[in-house]
């Protein structure tokens, strides 16, 4: 079959130039002392003169070449061997004995780069498909929040009005009918205003996330300065406090230079975080609202003397529906908007709000909106 | 040299980086593609299909070896991912397409380009992978109850297991459209496929793009 003539020949010419196997003379030593070109370019020139156990990654330090050439030409040796392109490359070796030394012979296991050929396809295929797969439902999520903003947007400007109306009604049978009723049904009339008013806080906030999340907002700037954006937040929140008998005090600079901000959206800032500093305040205590301008930033500060937030609260709470671990001190209801519609806003003015808090030592918090370099509007 | 969008010469360095198993340069032309702001559907068409269907044309005449073709192939599928943000944001129009490979059918990339075209169109191209086992295409089937069903067949010789699915489903579901194309139907065999009723056999992406837009206007 092989032996007509001219065929070990071929053979020989075959595995020395061409084959992708590796053919390594070894002396009586275990030295290389010739190389065929696969070796030649697989280790740097061919490893000639070095010992053939040089070439193998060996972390045990047990690598034995004369157990394995005793074990026969048929036994077949797995061996890694360190490669001129610094990759460690794994082959199966034979060791055939000659008269001086020994023939070794080494090929990478085909049917094993095969298996790791398809395996690596298939993952990225997988890969491919997940990501797919992924694009798809962040585009189907988006789509149901549109839907969901949408409709939470038109469920409360529905519902804006009749609880309008229950408290415009409320309002007026207590200023024109008061005095003819006795302490207790003025009482229900009390508590059913203060419900109202309480839901209309609530249907303001989910229209103004609906607003905001639908990228709605918009930042309508007007003239306006410091001292005036703090004047019209206070008439907001004056009767809360004396209700609570909290004193509410301003440190505001006499820098009037004018500014170009939607002091409406920026009241409505302050005014939730003046509304929660006095809610989680005790009688008699003290909030601060104070102002700074210089020429790169706007600063308002928010003080309390409340029981603080904990750290691990302050990092989720201006996520919408999260309340810090604090209750409000009279009761007060909250869904947990606020903050998270102040973070919003304050955003959209390129701004930022932040808190500091030690708990048991009160709270402060603090939006900064920038000003452009020479300019007079965040 | 002229390195505009779509121009033969990107197209060439595309494929160039294709043969030579260099994802960089292929990226960097699909991004060049991308860029310009070109129909996605040119993309799929112009650059990815153009450059499988010749890297499949270079292997048949045993030009290129099989893992260089398969490395192509992989090559291309993981930059589509580069056009999903765009692709996936397209308005919908409420219509929905299951997209498969059909048993024994290890190439997935025509089916995947397809139910992508489908998503450019507005309609929600759920996809199934390569050898997709009759049961479970019929199972997504009932589960999504899509407008659509579309089938890819890129090797000829499997086109008798896309004919038993295509029969399968047109039994469970007489009103369905089904969809075929893909590689193996560039050399002909449409007739038998066509023969099941309500099937049609489309010949390209752009003819795909031309019975999504016929369909649109039927909406």
């Amino acid at each position: 079959m092989f032996d007509t003539p001219g065929i070990a020949e071929a053979m020989q010419s075959y595995v020395l130039e061409t084959a992708p196997v590796l053919a390594l003379r070894l002396d009586a030593n275990h030295c290389v002392a010739a190389a065929n070109a696969q070796a030649c370019q697989m280790l740097r020139g061919g490893a000639v003169g070095r010992p053939f156990a040089e070439q193998i990654v060996d972390f045990t330090h047990s690598f034995e070449l004369s157990a394995l050439i005793n074990l026969g030409s048929t036994a077949v040796h797995r061996l890694t061997l360190s490669t001129a392109s610094g990759m460690p490359e794994t082959l199966c070796f034979r060791f055939f004995p000659l008269p001086d030394g020994t023939l070794a012979l080494g090929s990478i296991d085909l049917q094993e780069q095969q298996q790791l050929r398809d395996e690596v396809l298939g993952l990225n295929r997988e890969l491919n498909d997940l990501s797919r797969l992924l694009h798809q439902a962040n585009a189907e999520l988006r789509e149901l929040n549109q839907v969901n903003n949408r409709f939470i947007g038109m469920a409360a400007h529905d519902l804006r009005k009749p609880v309008g109306v229950v408290m415009t009604y409320s309002e007026f049978v207590l200023d024109e009918a008061g005095d003819r009723l006795d302490d207790e049904q003025r009482g229900f009339l009390h508590t059913s205003l203060a419900a109202a008013v309480g839901m209309k806080r609530l249907i303001d906030n989910f229209l103004d996330v609906s607003v905001i999340e639908s990228g709605q907002l918009r930042v309508e700037r007007s003239r306006t300065d410091m001292g005036q954006i703090v004047e019209g937040v206070l008439p907001l929140v004056r009767l809360l406090a004396a209700r609570k008998k909290i004193e509410l005090l301003t440190e505001v600079g006499d820098d009037d230079r004018p500014l170009l901000v939607d002091a409406a959206k920026v009241q409505q800032v302050l005014g939730n975080l003046l509304g929660n500093a006095i809610e989680h305040s005790k009688p008699g205590q003290r909030v601060w609202l104070a102002a700074r301008r210089d020429d790169a930033e706007l600063v308002f500060r928010v003080r309390d003397e409340g029981p603080g937030i904990a750290p691990e609260d302050q990092t989720r709470l201006f996520a919408p529906f999260a309340r810090a671990g604090t209750r409000k001190t009279a009761g007060e209801r909250s869904v947990g908007l606020g903050l998270a519609i102040a973070r919003l806003v304050v955003e959209a003015h390129n701004g930022r709000l932040w808190v500091e808090s030690v708990p048991g030592q009160g709270s402060t918090f603090f939006v900064s909106l920038p000003i452009a370099p020479g300019g007079d509007h965040p | 040299m002229n390195q505009a969008f779509g121009s033969e010469e990107v197209y060439r360095r595309y494929l160039d980086g294709l043969l030579s198993n260099n994802r960089q340069q292929c990226r960097e032309c699909f991004e060049q593609w991308l860029a310009a702001d070109a129909e996605l559907g040119t993309l799929y068409e112009n650059l990815v299909q153009r450059s499988l269907y010749e890297v499949g044309d270079l292997w048949e005449r045993g030009r290129i070896s099989v893992a260089t073709e398969h490395l192509a192939t992989a090559i291309n599928e993981s930059l589509l991912n580069l056009t999903y943000p765009r692709l996936f944001a397209q308005a919908r129009i409420g219509k929905t397409a299951v997209i498969a490979s059909t048993a024994n059918e290890y190439h997935q990339l025509g089916a995947k380009m397809v139910a992508d075209i489908f998503e450019l169109h507005g309609w929600r191209g759920y996809f199934l992978g390569a050898n997709t086992p009759l049961r479970d295409l019929l199972d997504l089937i009932r589960e999504k109850g899509p407008d659509a069903v579309a089938l890819s067949l890129t090797v000829y010789f499997n086109r008798d297991s896309l004919l038993q699915t295509a029969a399968a489903i047109r039994s469970e579901f007489p009103a369905v459209p089904i969809l075929v194309g893909g590689q193996a139907f560039r050399w002909g065999g449409r007739d038998r496929v066509e023969a099941l009723p309500e099937v049609r056999c489309l010949a390209s992406l752009s003819d795909l793009e031309a019975w999504l837009k016929v369909e649109r206007n039927h909406v």
